[in-house]
Protein backbone atom coordinates (compact mmCIF):
# COMPACT_ATOMS: atom_id res chain seq x y z
CA UNK A 1 0.00 0.00 0.00
CA UNK A 2 2.89 2.55 0.95
CA UNK A 3 4.52 1.53 -1.78
CA UNK A 4 1.79 2.37 -4.49
CA UNK A 5 0.97 5.42 -2.74
CA UNK A 6 4.73 6.55 -3.05
CA UNK A 7 4.62 5.37 -7.05
CA UNK A 8 1.46 7.83 -7.27
CA UNK A 9 3.49 10.38 -5.69
CA UNK A 10 6.48 10.30 -8.46
CA UNK A 11 4.03 10.35 -11.30
CA UNK A 12 1.72 13.70 -10.31
CA UNK A 13 5.19 15.47 -9.91
CA UNK A 14 6.48 14.01 -13.25
CA UNK A 15 3.12 14.71 -14.78
CA UNK A 16 2.82 18.35 -13.40
CA UNK A 17 6.31 19.20 -15.26
CA UNK A 18 5.13 17.70 -17.92
CA UNK A 19 2.11 20.07 -17.77
CA UNK A 20 4.64 23.01 -17.11
CA UNK A 21 6.94 22.12 -20.12
CA UNK A 22 3.54 21.76 -22.31
CA UNK A 23 2.77 25.58 -20.89
CA UNK A 24 6.13 26.74 -21.66
CA UNK A 25 6.38 25.17 -25.39
CA UNK A 26 2.29 26.29 -26.35
CA UNK A 27 3.69 29.75 -26.81
CA UNK A 28 6.88 29.23 -29.28
CA UNK A 29 7.21 25.42 -30.36
CA UNK A 30 4.02 25.23 -31.92
CA UNK A 31 5.53 23.67 -35.23
CA UNK A 32 7.02 20.95 -32.93
CA UNK A 33 3.80 19.82 -31.14
CA UNK A 34 2.54 19.18 -34.07
CA UNK A 35 5.62 17.35 -35.61
CA UNK A 36 5.02 15.02 -32.74
CA UNK A 37 1.42 14.99 -32.45
CA UNK A 38 1.43 11.07 -31.83
CA UNK A 39 3.89 11.66 -28.67
CA UNK A 40 1.71 14.22 -27.51
CA UNK A 41 -1.70 12.76 -27.97
CA UNK A 42 -2.07 11.46 -24.31
CA UNK A 43 -1.57 15.53 -23.11
CA UNK A 44 -4.15 17.42 -25.04
CA UNK A 45 -6.14 16.92 -22.25
CA UNK A 46 -4.22 18.53 -20.33
CA UNK A 47 -3.38 20.90 -22.73
CA UNK A 48 -6.75 21.89 -22.82
CA UNK A 49 -7.07 22.69 -19.14
CA UNK A 50 -3.28 25.01 -19.72
CA UNK A 51 -4.63 27.24 -22.21
CA UNK A 52 -8.50 27.72 -20.84
CA UNK A 53 -9.19 31.10 -21.22
CA UNK A 54 -5.76 32.25 -22.59
CA UNK A 55 -6.92 34.15 -25.78
CA UNK A 56 -10.00 35.27 -27.81
CA UNK A 57 -9.66 35.51 -31.34
CA UNK A 58 -10.76 38.68 -33.41
CA UNK A 59 -13.52 37.75 -35.93
CA UNK A 60 -12.03 37.64 -39.88
CA UNK A 61 -13.28 40.43 -41.82
CA UNK A 62 -16.34 38.38 -43.77
CA UNK A 63 -15.02 39.24 -48.02
CA UNK A 64 -17.46 37.07 -49.19
CA UNK A 65 -18.65 39.84 -51.57
CA UNK A 66 -15.36 40.84 -53.10
CA UNK A 67 -14.81 40.11 -56.46
CA UNK A 68 -10.93 39.87 -58.16
CA UNK A 69 -11.08 41.43 -61.39
CA UNK A 70 -9.45 39.21 -64.08
CA UNK A 71 -6.14 41.26 -64.56
CA UNK A 72 -5.28 42.12 -60.96
CA UNK A 73 -2.12 44.05 -61.46
CA UNK A 74 -0.75 47.63 -62.99
CA UNK A 75 -1.31 47.90 -66.63
CA UNK A 76 1.86 49.26 -68.55
CA UNK A 77 1.21 52.83 -69.30
CA UNK A 78 2.65 54.30 -72.32
CA UNK A 79 5.76 56.73 -72.18
CA UNK A 80 4.05 58.55 -75.19
CA UNK A 81 0.83 58.96 -76.07
CA UNK A 82 -0.24 57.88 -79.92
CA UNK A 83 -0.76 60.87 -81.39
CA UNK A 84 -0.34 62.10 -85.16
CA UNK A 85 0.36 65.07 -84.45
CA UNK A 86 2.17 66.00 -81.14
CA UNK A 87 1.93 70.00 -80.48
CA UNK A 88 4.12 72.08 -78.40
CA UNK A 89 1.46 73.44 -75.34
CA UNK A 90 2.18 75.97 -72.94
CA UNK A 91 3.04 75.51 -69.16
CA UNK A 92 -0.19 76.05 -68.03
CA UNK A 93 0.32 75.40 -64.45
CA UNK A 94 -3.56 75.70 -63.56
CA UNK A 95 -3.88 71.73 -64.21
CA UNK A 96 -1.79 71.25 -60.81
CA UNK A 97 -3.67 73.82 -58.66
CA UNK A 98 -6.14 73.74 -55.94
CA UNK A 99 -8.39 70.74 -55.37
CA UNK A 100 -8.67 67.48 -58.04
CA UNK A 101 -12.18 67.47 -59.79
CA UNK A 102 -11.70 63.29 -60.92
CA UNK A 103 -10.71 60.70 -59.51
CA UNK A 104 -10.95 62.38 -56.15
CA UNK A 105 -12.87 59.64 -54.40
CA UNK A 106 -12.93 55.33 -54.30
CA UNK A 107 -14.73 53.47 -57.09
CA UNK A 108 -13.50 49.75 -56.62
CA UNK A 109 -11.38 49.30 -53.87
CA UNK A 110 -10.62 49.84 -50.49
CA UNK A 111 -6.98 51.48 -49.72
CA UNK A 112 -4.90 54.37 -52.35
CA UNK A 113 -2.41 56.60 -52.46
CA UNK A 114 -3.71 60.06 -52.15
CA UNK A 115 -2.11 63.04 -53.73
CA UNK A 116 -1.68 65.89 -50.59
CA UNK A 117 -0.51 68.65 -52.76
CA UNK A 118 0.01 68.78 -56.53
CA UNK A 119 2.50 68.13 -58.85
CA UNK A 120 3.77 66.06 -62.40
CA UNK A 121 4.39 62.66 -62.45
CA UNK A 122 6.71 61.55 -65.17
CA UNK A 123 6.50 57.69 -66.86
CA UNK A 124 9.46 57.11 -64.39
CA UNK A 125 7.46 57.52 -61.48
CA UNK A 126 4.75 56.02 -62.75
CA UNK A 127 7.01 52.46 -63.71
CA UNK A 128 8.44 52.62 -60.02
CA UNK A 129 4.84 52.59 -59.06
CA UNK A 130 4.04 50.07 -61.17
CA UNK A 131 6.83 47.37 -60.89
CA UNK A 132 6.87 47.86 -56.97
CA UNK A 133 3.24 47.37 -56.27
CA UNK A 134 3.04 44.40 -58.84
CA UNK A 135 5.92 42.89 -57.46
CA UNK A 136 4.98 42.62 -53.72
CA UNK A 137 1.12 42.56 -53.29
CA UNK A 138 -0.04 38.93 -53.73
CA UNK A 139 -2.17 38.51 -56.88
CA UNK A 140 -4.71 35.91 -55.82
CA UNK A 141 -5.91 37.98 -53.12
CA UNK A 142 -5.52 41.77 -54.33
CA UNK A 143 -6.15 44.24 -56.97
CA UNK A 144 -4.53 47.22 -58.12
CA UNK A 145 -6.13 50.01 -60.33
CA UNK A 146 -4.48 53.01 -62.23
CA UNK A 147 -6.76 56.02 -61.24
CA UNK A 148 -4.66 58.37 -63.27
CA UNK A 149 -4.01 58.81 -67.15
CA UNK A 150 -0.93 57.91 -68.86
CA UNK A 151 1.24 60.88 -69.53
CA UNK A 152 -0.15 63.51 -71.96
CA UNK A 153 1.14 66.66 -71.10
CA UNK A 154 4.31 67.78 -73.39
CA UNK A 155 7.19 69.56 -71.90
CA UNK A 156 9.63 71.41 -73.93
CA UNK A 157 13.04 71.29 -73.78
CA UNK A 158 15.99 72.97 -75.97
CA UNK A 159 18.50 71.20 -76.77
CA UNK A 160 22.23 71.33 -74.84
CA UNK A 161 24.80 74.16 -75.79
CA UNK A 162 22.12 75.47 -77.52
CA UNK A 163 22.23 79.26 -77.26
CA UNK A 164 18.55 81.04 -76.44
CA UNK A 165 16.14 82.50 -79.04
CA UNK A 166 15.12 80.70 -81.97
CA UNK A 167 11.92 79.48 -80.45
CA UNK A 168 10.03 76.81 -78.42
CA UNK A 169 12.28 73.27 -77.68
CA UNK A 170 10.99 70.37 -79.21
CA UNK A 171 8.81 68.10 -76.93
CA UNK A 172 11.39 66.02 -74.49
CA UNK A 173 8.55 64.10 -72.64
CA UNK A 174 5.17 63.60 -70.82
CA UNK A 175 4.06 64.24 -68.02
CA UNK A 176 0.68 63.52 -66.08
CA UNK A 177 -0.37 66.54 -63.73
CA UNK A 178 -2.27 65.77 -60.43
CA UNK A 179 -3.94 67.92 -57.62
CA UNK A 180 -4.52 67.93 -54.46
CA UNK A 181 -7.07 65.13 -53.19
CA UNK A 182 -6.67 62.78 -56.48
CA UNK A 183 -6.12 59.27 -55.79
CA UNK A 184 -3.51 57.52 -57.69
CA UNK A 185 -3.35 54.00 -57.28
CA UNK A 186 -6.17 52.13 -55.75
CA UNK A 187 -6.00 48.69 -53.92
CA UNK A 188 -8.31 46.24 -52.82
CA UNK A 189 -9.35 42.45 -52.62
CA UNK A 190 -8.92 40.37 -49.63
CA UNK A 191 -6.88 42.44 -47.82
CA UNK A 192 -6.45 44.81 -44.75
CA UNK A 193 -4.66 48.04 -44.27
CA UNK A 194 -1.88 46.36 -42.56
CA UNK A 195 -1.19 44.37 -45.02
CA UNK A 196 -0.14 46.55 -48.08
CA UNK A 197 0.65 49.61 -45.94
CA UNK A 198 4.09 48.91 -46.39
CA UNK A 199 4.41 48.43 -49.81
CA UNK A 200 1.86 51.85 -50.32
CA UNK A 201 3.93 54.12 -48.21
CA UNK A 202 6.63 52.85 -49.73
CA UNK A 203 5.89 54.17 -52.76
CA UNK A 204 4.32 57.45 -51.94
CA UNK A 205 7.58 58.30 -50.45
CA UNK A 206 9.04 58.53 -53.56
CA UNK A 207 6.53 60.35 -55.50
CA UNK A 208 7.27 64.26 -56.53
CA UNK A 209 4.37 65.59 -54.24
CA UNK A 210 3.27 64.90 -50.80
CA UNK A 211 1.37 61.65 -50.40
CA UNK A 212 -0.91 59.32 -48.04
CA UNK A 213 -1.97 56.12 -48.00
CA UNK A 214 -5.58 56.12 -47.29
CA UNK A 215 -8.56 53.35 -46.82
CA UNK A 216 -12.05 54.24 -47.69
CA UNK A 217 -12.66 55.64 -44.10
CA UNK A 218 -9.90 57.30 -43.73
CA UNK A 219 -10.42 59.57 -46.59
CA UNK A 220 -13.76 59.43 -45.17
CA UNK A 221 -13.02 60.66 -41.95
CA UNK A 222 -10.31 63.39 -43.66
CA UNK A 223 -13.47 65.24 -45.51
CA UNK A 224 -15.82 65.04 -43.12
CA UNK A 225 -13.03 66.33 -40.45
CA UNK A 226 -12.60 69.14 -42.54
CA UNK A 227 -16.30 69.81 -42.56
CA UNK A 228 -16.19 69.66 -38.69
CA UNK A 229 -13.47 72.42 -39.01
CA UNK A 230 -16.04 74.50 -40.89
CA UNK A 231 -18.73 74.61 -39.42
CA UNK A 232 -17.13 74.67 -35.44
CA UNK A 233 -14.87 77.75 -36.20
CA UNK A 234 -14.66 80.06 -33.77
CA UNK A 235 -13.64 82.64 -35.68
CA UNK A 236 -16.51 85.11 -36.94
CA UNK A 237 -14.26 86.23 -39.63
CA UNK A 238 -13.59 83.63 -42.48
CA UNK A 239 -11.53 84.41 -45.45
CA UNK A 240 -15.13 83.57 -47.36
CA UNK A 241 -17.18 86.15 -45.77
CA UNK A 242 -14.15 88.98 -45.71
CA UNK A 243 -13.79 87.96 -49.35
CA UNK A 244 -17.50 87.53 -50.73
CA UNK A 245 -18.20 91.14 -49.15
CA UNK A 246 -15.15 93.14 -50.82
CA UNK A 247 -14.15 94.15 -47.47
CA UNK A 248 -11.93 97.11 -47.41
CA UNK A 249 -11.39 96.63 -51.10
CA UNK A 250 -9.77 93.15 -50.40
CA UNK A 251 -9.93 91.49 -54.02
CA UNK A 252 -7.98 93.99 -55.17
CA UNK A 253 -4.98 92.01 -54.15
CA UNK A 254 -6.70 88.16 -54.72
CA UNK A 255 -7.25 86.28 -58.02
CA UNK A 256 -10.53 84.37 -58.89
CA UNK A 257 -8.35 81.33 -57.59
CA UNK A 258 -8.54 82.55 -54.09
CA UNK A 259 -12.19 83.39 -54.35
CA UNK A 260 -12.72 79.87 -55.33
CA UNK A 261 -10.49 78.14 -52.97
CA UNK A 262 -11.21 80.26 -49.74
CA UNK A 263 -7.40 81.09 -49.29
CA UNK A 264 -6.71 77.22 -48.75
CA UNK A 265 -4.51 76.94 -51.62
CA UNK A 266 -1.35 78.59 -52.82
CA UNK A 267 -0.53 76.93 -56.20
CA UNK A 268 -0.60 73.61 -55.78
CA UNK A 269 0.19 73.54 -52.00
CA UNK A 270 -2.22 72.91 -49.73
CA UNK A 271 -2.71 74.13 -46.06
CA UNK A 272 -4.51 71.72 -44.40
CA UNK A 273 -5.18 73.87 -40.83
CA UNK A 274 -7.01 76.24 -42.63
CA UNK A 275 -10.87 76.21 -43.48
CA UNK B 1 6.30 138.94 -87.72
CA UNK B 2 6.76 134.58 -88.66
CA UNK B 3 9.15 134.77 -85.43
CA UNK B 4 6.22 136.25 -83.28
CA UNK B 5 3.75 133.79 -84.03
CA UNK B 6 6.50 130.47 -83.55
CA UNK B 7 7.24 132.41 -80.13
CA UNK B 8 3.57 132.76 -79.58
CA UNK B 9 3.20 128.88 -80.36
CA UNK B 10 5.70 128.13 -78.03
CA UNK B 11 4.38 129.35 -75.09
CA UNK B 12 0.89 128.32 -75.62
CA UNK B 13 2.96 124.73 -75.63
CA UNK B 14 4.46 124.99 -73.00
CA UNK B 15 1.57 126.59 -70.83
CA UNK B 16 -0.55 123.18 -71.96
CA UNK B 17 2.20 120.43 -71.27
CA UNK B 18 2.29 122.19 -67.50
CA UNK B 19 -1.48 122.54 -66.76
CA UNK B 20 -1.73 118.63 -68.01
CA UNK B 21 1.16 116.94 -66.20
CA UNK B 22 3.42 115.00 -68.30
CA UNK B 23 2.03 111.03 -68.43
CA UNK B 24 5.01 107.98 -69.72
CA UNK B 25 3.56 106.57 -73.33
CA UNK B 26 4.91 103.18 -72.70
CA UNK B 27 4.62 101.81 -69.14
CA UNK B 28 6.89 98.76 -68.98
CA UNK B 29 4.95 96.32 -66.77
CA UNK B 30 7.19 92.52 -66.54
CA UNK B 31 5.44 89.39 -66.59
CA UNK B 32 7.47 86.56 -66.89
CA UNK B 33 8.83 84.59 -64.05
CA UNK B 34 5.78 82.96 -63.21
CA UNK B 35 6.10 79.39 -63.91
CA UNK B 36 8.29 78.79 -60.68
CA UNK B 37 6.30 76.25 -58.41
CA UNK B 38 9.03 75.27 -56.23
CA UNK B 39 8.20 77.18 -53.91
CA UNK B 40 5.66 79.43 -52.38
CA UNK B 41 5.48 83.13 -54.36
CA UNK B 42 5.96 86.08 -51.76
CA UNK B 43 2.55 87.26 -50.85
CA UNK B 44 1.16 90.63 -50.70
CA UNK B 45 1.36 92.36 -47.40
CA UNK B 46 -2.52 92.17 -47.47
CA UNK B 47 -3.32 89.23 -48.41
CA UNK B 48 -1.18 88.10 -45.61
CA UNK B 49 -2.70 90.25 -42.97
CA UNK B 50 -6.00 88.74 -44.37
CA UNK B 51 -5.21 85.09 -43.60
CA UNK B 52 -3.18 86.21 -40.21
CA UNK B 53 -7.15 87.81 -39.17
CA UNK B 54 -9.03 84.56 -41.17
CA UNK B 55 -7.35 81.46 -39.38
CA UNK B 56 -9.27 78.96 -37.78
CA UNK B 57 -9.58 79.09 -33.91
CA UNK B 58 -10.85 75.53 -32.86
CA UNK B 59 -13.59 75.15 -30.33
CA UNK B 60 -12.49 75.09 -26.92
CA UNK B 61 -12.24 71.80 -24.81
CA UNK B 62 -15.52 70.23 -24.19
CA UNK B 63 -16.93 69.97 -20.57
CA UNK B 64 -15.73 67.25 -18.75
CA UNK B 65 -18.41 64.29 -18.73
CA UNK B 66 -20.01 64.48 -15.02
CA UNK B 67 -18.65 68.22 -14.70
CA UNK B 68 -22.63 69.24 -14.69
CA UNK B 69 -25.78 67.21 -13.56
CA UNK B 70 -27.37 65.60 -16.25
CA UNK B 71 -30.59 66.83 -17.65
CA UNK B 72 -32.08 63.83 -18.30
CA UNK B 73 -32.96 62.27 -14.80
CA UNK B 74 -31.97 58.51 -15.17
CA UNK B 75 -35.26 56.75 -14.30
CA UNK B 76 -34.09 53.71 -12.30
CA UNK B 77 -35.24 50.10 -13.48
CA UNK B 78 -35.94 48.25 -10.07
CA UNK B 79 -35.07 44.63 -10.66
CA UNK B 80 -36.24 42.16 -8.29
CA UNK B 81 -32.95 42.62 -6.02
CA UNK B 82 -33.91 45.88 -5.12
CA UNK B 83 -37.22 45.48 -4.50
CA UNK B 84 -36.16 43.10 -2.26
CA UNK B 85 -33.94 45.22 -0.52
CA UNK B 86 -36.82 48.19 -0.53
CA UNK B 87 -39.11 45.60 1.23
CA UNK B 88 -36.26 44.87 3.76
CA UNK B 89 -35.79 48.81 3.82
CA UNK B 90 -39.57 49.22 4.64
CA UNK B 91 -40.03 46.65 6.97
CA UNK B 92 -36.69 47.79 9.15
CA UNK B 93 -38.32 51.42 9.11
CA UNK B 94 -41.85 50.32 10.43
CA UNK B 95 -40.47 47.75 12.77
CA UNK B 96 -37.47 49.77 14.54
CA UNK B 97 -37.42 52.82 16.69
CA UNK B 98 -34.28 53.58 16.35
CA UNK B 99 -32.70 54.01 13.43
CA UNK B 100 -28.88 55.37 13.36
CA UNK B 101 -27.00 56.40 10.07
CA UNK B 102 -23.18 55.90 10.65
CA UNK B 103 -20.40 56.78 8.01
CA UNK B 104 -17.69 53.88 8.27
CA UNK B 105 -14.32 54.95 6.76
CA UNK B 106 -11.60 52.31 6.49
CA UNK B 107 -13.05 49.83 9.36
CA UNK B 108 -11.37 46.72 8.92
CA UNK B 109 -13.70 43.65 9.07
CA UNK B 110 -12.15 42.41 12.14
CA UNK B 111 -13.04 45.76 14.12
CA UNK B 112 -16.66 45.53 11.91
CA UNK B 113 -17.01 42.04 13.65
CA UNK B 114 -16.41 42.89 16.99
CA UNK B 115 -18.23 46.13 16.70
CA UNK B 116 -21.25 43.98 15.34
CA UNK B 117 -20.89 41.45 18.33
CA UNK B 118 -20.95 44.42 20.99
CA UNK B 119 -23.77 45.79 19.54
CA UNK B 120 -25.85 43.13 19.37
CA UNK B 121 -25.38 42.38 22.91
CA UNK B 122 -27.65 45.09 23.65
CA UNK B 123 -30.24 44.15 20.54
CA UNK B 124 -28.57 46.50 17.98
CA UNK B 125 -28.06 45.13 14.63
CA UNK B 126 -26.19 46.36 12.38
CA UNK B 127 -27.75 46.92 8.46
CA UNK B 128 -26.07 47.14 4.89
CA UNK B 129 -28.20 48.95 2.06
CA UNK B 130 -26.88 50.36 -1.58
CA UNK B 131 -27.09 54.36 -0.78
CA UNK B 132 -29.02 54.44 -4.67
CA UNK B 133 -31.31 52.00 -3.10
CA UNK B 134 -32.01 53.73 0.55
CA UNK B 135 -32.49 57.23 -1.32
CA UNK B 136 -34.86 56.01 -3.33
CA UNK B 137 -36.91 54.35 -1.15
CA UNK B 138 -36.51 57.61 1.66
CA UNK B 139 -37.08 60.22 -1.57
CA UNK B 140 -40.69 58.39 -1.34
CA UNK B 141 -41.77 57.55 1.74
CA UNK B 142 -41.94 60.89 5.14
CA UNK B 143 -38.82 60.14 6.40
CA UNK B 144 -37.17 61.85 3.21
CA UNK B 145 -35.29 64.49 5.64
CA UNK B 146 -32.83 61.42 5.99
CA UNK B 147 -32.33 61.23 2.46
CA UNK B 148 -28.91 63.78 2.44
CA UNK B 149 -27.15 61.36 5.67
CA UNK B 150 -26.58 58.71 2.65
CA UNK B 151 -23.24 60.08 1.09
CA UNK B 152 -20.06 57.54 1.37
CA UNK B 153 -19.80 54.11 2.72
CA UNK B 154 -22.96 54.43 4.91
CA UNK B 155 -24.34 51.69 7.58
CA UNK B 156 -27.60 51.33 9.78
CA UNK B 157 -27.74 50.39 13.08
CA UNK B 158 -31.21 49.25 14.04
CA UNK B 159 -32.80 48.21 17.16
CA UNK B 160 -36.29 47.53 18.43
CA UNK B 161 -35.96 49.71 21.26
CA UNK B 162 -34.24 53.06 21.32
CA UNK B 163 -31.08 52.06 23.48
CA UNK B 164 -28.82 54.83 22.59
CA UNK B 165 -26.50 54.97 25.31
CA UNK B 166 -25.75 51.11 24.61
CA UNK B 167 -24.90 52.24 21.51
CA UNK B 168 -22.75 55.10 21.91
CA UNK B 169 -20.30 53.09 24.46
CA UNK B 170 -20.03 51.04 21.57
CA UNK B 171 -19.05 53.59 19.03
CA UNK B 172 -16.91 54.92 21.48
CA UNK B 173 -14.42 52.04 21.28
CA UNK B 174 -14.30 52.45 17.10
CA UNK B 175 -13.29 55.71 16.79
CA UNK B 176 -13.74 54.72 12.53
CA UNK B 177 -17.35 54.92 12.77
CA UNK B 178 -19.14 58.22 12.38
CA UNK B 179 -22.45 58.62 14.10
CA UNK B 180 -24.43 61.32 11.24
CA UNK B 181 -27.83 61.32 12.90
CA UNK B 182 -30.69 58.92 13.75
CA UNK B 183 -34.28 58.38 13.63
CA UNK B 184 -35.34 57.68 17.38
CA UNK B 185 -39.12 56.91 18.22
CA UNK B 186 -40.10 58.89 14.62
CA UNK B 187 -37.78 62.17 15.43
CA UNK B 188 -34.63 62.85 13.57
CA UNK B 189 -31.78 63.87 15.34
CA UNK B 190 -28.43 65.38 14.84
CA UNK B 191 -24.93 63.94 16.10
CA UNK B 192 -25.35 66.04 18.83
CA UNK B 193 -29.13 65.47 19.77
CA UNK B 194 -28.46 61.35 20.10
CA UNK B 195 -25.86 62.70 22.85
CA UNK B 196 -28.81 65.01 24.56
CA UNK B 197 -30.97 62.02 24.57
CA UNK B 198 -28.79 59.68 25.80
CA UNK B 199 -28.17 61.71 28.78
CA UNK B 200 -32.40 61.76 29.37
CA UNK B 201 -32.77 59.13 32.10
CA UNK B 202 -35.11 56.42 30.85
CA UNK B 203 -38.96 56.86 29.58
CA UNK B 204 -39.68 53.99 32.81
CA UNK B 205 -37.72 56.25 35.34
CA UNK B 206 -39.66 59.44 34.10
CA UNK B 207 -43.23 57.82 34.50
CA UNK B 208 -42.00 56.48 37.67
CA UNK B 209 -41.19 59.72 39.05
CA UNK B 210 -44.19 60.98 37.88
CA UNK B 211 -46.88 58.59 39.40
CA UNK B 212 -44.74 58.64 42.47
CA UNK B 213 -45.33 62.30 42.86
CA UNK B 214 -48.80 62.30 41.82
CA UNK B 215 -49.35 59.75 44.48
CA UNK B 216 -47.67 61.66 47.02
CA UNK B 217 -50.27 63.85 47.75
CA UNK B 218 -53.16 60.78 47.93
CA UNK B 219 -50.49 58.86 50.21
CA UNK B 220 -50.11 61.68 52.42
CA UNK B 221 -54.04 62.58 52.82
CA UNK B 222 -54.52 58.56 53.33
CA UNK B 223 -51.72 58.20 56.13
CA UNK B 224 -52.94 61.64 57.57
CA UNK B 225 -56.51 60.21 57.60
CA UNK B 226 -55.38 56.74 59.52
CA UNK B 227 -53.86 59.21 62.09
CA UNK B 228 -55.63 60.06 65.59
CA UNK B 229 -58.89 62.05 65.25
CA UNK B 230 -57.93 63.91 67.76
CA UNK B 231 -54.45 64.76 66.38
CA UNK B 232 -56.56 65.37 62.67
CA UNK B 233 -58.91 67.84 65.13
CA UNK B 234 -55.93 69.78 66.36
CA UNK B 235 -54.08 69.94 63.26
CA UNK B 236 -57.65 71.29 61.66
CA UNK B 237 -58.17 73.99 64.43
CA UNK B 238 -54.67 74.66 63.76
CA UNK B 239 -55.08 75.13 59.84
CA UNK B 240 -58.42 77.33 60.63
CA UNK B 241 -56.40 79.74 62.88
CA UNK B 242 -54.04 80.32 60.80
CA UNK B 243 -56.60 80.79 57.40
CA UNK B 244 -58.18 83.15 59.51
CA UNK B 245 -54.58 85.17 60.61
CA UNK B 246 -54.66 85.68 56.76
CA UNK B 247 -51.28 83.71 55.69
CA UNK B 248 -52.37 80.92 54.34
CA UNK B 249 -49.88 80.87 51.88
CA UNK B 250 -47.07 80.51 54.38
CA UNK B 251 -49.06 78.01 56.85
CA UNK B 252 -49.77 75.64 54.05
CA UNK B 253 -46.44 73.92 53.78
CA UNK B 254 -46.19 74.45 57.87
CA UNK B 255 -48.99 72.14 58.28
CA UNK B 256 -47.40 69.55 56.09
CA UNK B 257 -43.74 69.75 57.91
CA UNK B 258 -45.40 69.01 61.39
CA UNK B 259 -47.34 66.37 59.87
Amino acid sequence: MKQTKCHFGVYSVALYNMISFVKAAVGGLTGTCRAHGHQLAPLQSCLKVCAAGLKTYQITPDYSNVVLPEKPKLKFLNKVPNLKKAKKESKKLRDIQGPARAANSFTSGQYAIVALGGGYLHWGHLEMMRLTINRKIDARTTFARWRINAPYKPITRKGLGQRMGGGKGAIDHYVTPVRYGRLIVELGGKVELGEIEHILTEVAKKLPFPAKVMSREGLEEMQRKQKEMEENNLNPWTFKRIVEGNMLGIRKVLSPFDLRNHGRFTGKFHFPERV
Amino acid sequence: MTYFLLKMTATLCATLLRSQGWLPLIQSVRHGSKAVTRHKKPVHILKQKLLAVTQYIPPGRAVAPGAYPSKIKHVLEDNGFTLLLKKDLKKVFEECKMIAVVQKNGSSAEEMVVLKHRLFKHGIRVKFFPNQVTRSFLSDSVYCNMAPLFIGPTVLFVSKEPKVKEMLSALKASPQMTLLGACIDNTLLSAQGIVGYSKLPSVTVIQGELVSGLTMLTSCTASMLQRHPAHLSALLQQYIKQQSLGDGVEAAPKAEEAT
